[in-house]
């Protein structure tokens, strides 16, 4: 056999049990979640009918669905811009030659290496009404005034979490554009510089234009992390209390495993996988046209 | 690229990161000395005083509540880690230095897996895990993170092997050299830092998640260290003593990686 050919074929032999697997993992299980969700299965018991799209139109009857998805986009409107412009800030102050500017990076990545199971401990401590770390120091700075509910309270539960969430990606995010900062040849400030811009109009005019590819990069992140949310939602309160911190995650969780209704919690899962594609392909497309 | 402030703004400046500091150190800070403290303790002080009387009676406690979902979690690292960093390694070094038409299209599909939802693998993997006769047993997760881990060690490697002259391999291919000898010869050889990095991505990662071990294992024996501590907070909630120290336990591995080891970690994400 001609000798290019038969590298050819050892090249594809060995990619191929990694690929078949991932691909059956990912794809096949994606395809086969979606038809579960036209079926009426619950749960262990292996019969099943064919239902058609019956499932989704139960869905948008259902409340449940909508508060969740209101709050997925509470995550979307307020989470994903607030831990960007955060983490923007981070970044510009550690850009000023800072002394100590890796431990000070370090300390703030810290919250990132945490599980989501921890992180929602360490909150659900801060929170709590009673002895919780938030009620107690307002008290002893005499802002006793400002104590709250936090997480028991339905009507400011999902601000909490988004408070929580945004301490625990801001360094994440902050590092993202910090790497974006410093990609930019230093000829040009040094140019913007001698043409005597000040630190503001050098930032405005010279620096944010150039960090695109790095907005890019975290809204990708963060929203695909606000679509498909569940750990720290569910540990800190179970979408609760009531249904005020569902999110599609936690009803997906909550419809399949707590009622074993499979098909109807796989319908929901195919809305989530729709909401990341839409966030998704998009990028995918720009990033590898060519 | 470094801007530098005029010099009355460099306080603020410093005010500012001391801020951020307080703000992000305070969670963990409470967590600390509320671990360290008793019961009694921790109603009779603030949650930010340092304990008066240190005890490890939590723990102690926690750990031997942990004891054995902490060694779950060590083998689903240990075997995830090893064999998802073996086939991103080579899925990595195809994607870079053997293309072919279609490669590129295989790559973006490696790379979209990375970006679905894990909630839409879930009831099919419950599905064949129980046919398998895996379901609530630490085999499923076994299995689950050996594969799950792949496209993100992929894309890693690609990343990585994307930084190494094609130069390097032009010559050895002149020699006649194949594409599994190029492999092992003189990409394996240089691999050293991109196994570090998708292997201490991937310890991060497994040791973290959830969402897999709370719908795959049942039963106090088979559970991941993350899903043992959630019925932890569950099951001891006006405990904080206790429920802060178990999440130390949690949280010391991948603090530590993050600490001493962060630099690799971070050129882990970046570009993703």
């Amino acid at each position: 056999m001609d000798p290019k050919r038969k590298e050819k074929i050892i090249t594809l032999l060995i990619i191929l049990p990694a690929l078949v697997s991932i691909f059956f993992f990912y794809y096949c299980f994606t395809g086969w979640n979606f038809f579960i969700s036209l079926t009426d299965w619950k749960g262990f018991v292996p019969s099943y009918n064919l239902v058609g799209f019956k499932n989704y139109v139960t869905l948008f009857h259902d409340s449940v669905f909508w508060t969740s998805l209101k709050n997925n986009l509470l995550l979307i409107l307020i989470f994903v811009p607030g831990v960007i412009l955060v983490g923007l800030i981070l970044a510009v102050l550690l850009d000023q030659k800072v002394r100590g500017e890796s431990v000070f990076r370090t300390i703030y990545l810290l919250p990132f290496a945490l599980s989501f199971v921890v992180t929602a401990a360490l909150w659900t401590w801060m929170y709590s009404p009673k002895v919780g770390t938030i009620n107690v120091l307002l008290g002893k700075l005499g802002l006793g005034f400002l104590k709250s509910g936090w997480i028991t309270d339905p009507n400011i539960i999902m601000y909490c979490i988004i408070i929580a969430l945004i301490w625990q990606f801001v360094g994440y995010s902050g590092i993202i554009f910090l790497a974006g900062i410093r990609s930019i040849p230093e000829s040009q400030i040094a140019a913007a510089k001698v043409d005597g811009a000040s630190s503001f109009t050098l930032y405005r005019r010279i620096v944010f234009p150039q960090l695109k590819a790095s907005f890019v990069t975290a809204f990708i992140i963060f929203m695909c992390f606000a679509i498909k949310a569940f750990d720290f939602i569910w540990v800190l309160n179970r979408g609760g209390p009531g249904y005020s911190s569902h999110i599609l995650g936690v009803a997906m969780y909550k419809e399949t495993f707590a009622f074993d209704k499979f098909a109807y919690g796989a319908a929901y899962s195919t809305i989530i996988l729709l909401l990341s594609l839409v966030i998704v392909v998009p990028f995918l497309y720009r990033v590898y046209r060519r | 690229m470094r801007v530098k402030i005029p010099r009355p703004s460099r306080i603020i400046l410093y005010i500012l990161l001391a801020l951020f500091t307080i703000l992000i150190l305070l969670p963990l800070w409470t967590c600390v000395v509320t671990a360290l403290k008793t019961s009694k303790e921790v109603i009779l002080t603030t949650p930010v005083t340092p304990p008066l009387y240190p005890t490890l009676a939590p723990l102690i406690e926690s750990l031997d509540y942990l004891k054995r979902p902490l060694m779950n979690s060590l083998v689903l690292v240990g075997s995830g880690v090893m064999v998802s960093c073996f086939f991103g390694s080579i899925l990595g070094y195809v994607f870079s230095k053997r293309k072919f038409r279609g490669s590129i299209i295989l790559f973006i599909l490696v790379i979209l897996c990375l970006y679905t939802p894990p909630q839409v693998q879930l009831i099919p993997m419950v599905r064949v895990t129980s046919n398998l006769g895996l379901h609530g047993n630490l085999g499923s997760l076994v299995l689950l993170y050996m594969l799950f881990g792949i496209p993100m060690c992929a894309f890693i490697f690609k990343t990585l092997y994307d930084e190494i002259p094609d130069s390097f391999i032009n010559a050895a291919k002149v020699d006649g050299a194949g594409t599994w000898t190029i492999y092992r010869r003189i990409i394996l050889p240089l691999s050293v830092i991109p196994f570090v990095v998708a292997a201490l991505l991937q310890v991060v990662i497994i040791w973290n998640d959830f969402i897999w071990g709370l719908v795959l294992t049942s039963g106090k024996a088979n559970l991941p260290v993350t899903v043992a501590m959630a019925n932890l907070k569950g099951s001891f909630v006006a405990e904080w003593n206790l429920q802060m120290a178990g999440a130390l336990w949690i949280a010391l591995p991948t603090l530590i990686i993050f600490i001493f080891l962060g630099k690799y970690i971070i050129r882990g994400y970046s570009g993703m």
